[in-house]
């Protein structure tokens, strides 16, 4: 029940990290092409973005460890 | 909002702080295994988010070159993650999970924080 526990908790995460990543680089890479100037403001905030989108399933892929081993 | 390698250096700076402030307290306070908890949680962290910041230079590259970016390293990123627990849970003497756990959010509030205070200060500079 634990390995599930963590394949469920992993594979969801992963999968809301990839949408998210997905959507936040596919708009700012548009952005990009479509106006070169403000790469560096889409830059920053593709950055920001992205890392906000992976903190919790980060944090679902240590939960799921600990699912795991414990 | 400012250049990315404005923002990334003011977030090392918070990071190195806090981090420094964890190694202060693991010496000095009886609760050894909560702050090394903290310092590897945290450094995993900061590792993640100097590569989330290579990636993203990476990534504005190859766009203004017209070349191909794979990925931006998040499989990378979860890795470091799993690995910090694993570290935790191999050594629970040493380390606490739940305080790893928590380390492990520090470079996400670090930048919530500073996205909120930076929202601050610009809303009082515009009512000036």
């Amino acid at each position: 029940m634990g390995a599930l526990a963590a394949a469920i908790a992993i594979g969801l995460g992963a999968l809301g990290a990839g949408i998210g990543n997905g959507m936040i680089v596919s708009k700012t890479v548009e952005g990009m092409a479509r106006q070169p100037e403000t790469a560096g403001l889409l830059r920053t905030t593709m950055f920001i973005g992205v890392g906000l989108v992976e903190a919790i399933p980060i944090m679902g892929v240590v939960v799921a460890f600990i699912a795991l081993f414990q | 909002m400012p250049d990315l390698h404005l923002l990334f250096t003011r977030y090392r700076m918070y990071m190195f702080y806090i981090l420094a402030l964890f190694v202060l307290l693991w010496g000095f306070t009886p609760y050894r295994t909560i702050f090394a908890g903290l310092i590897l949680g945290t450094a995993t962290s900061f590792i993640n988010m100097w590569l989330l910041y290579k990636r993203t230079l990476k990534l504005s590259d190859a766009v203004k070159s017209g070349k191909t970016a794979y990925s931006i390293g998040s499989f990378s990123r979860f890795a470091y993650a799993a690995l910090a627990a694993l570290i935790a849970i191999k050594f629970p003497n040493y380390f606490d999970i739940a305080f790893t756990l928590l380390g492990l959010a520090t470079s996400y509030l670090v930048m919530a924080l500073d996205s909120i205070i930076m929202f601050i200060f610009k809303r009082k500079r515009k009512g000036r």
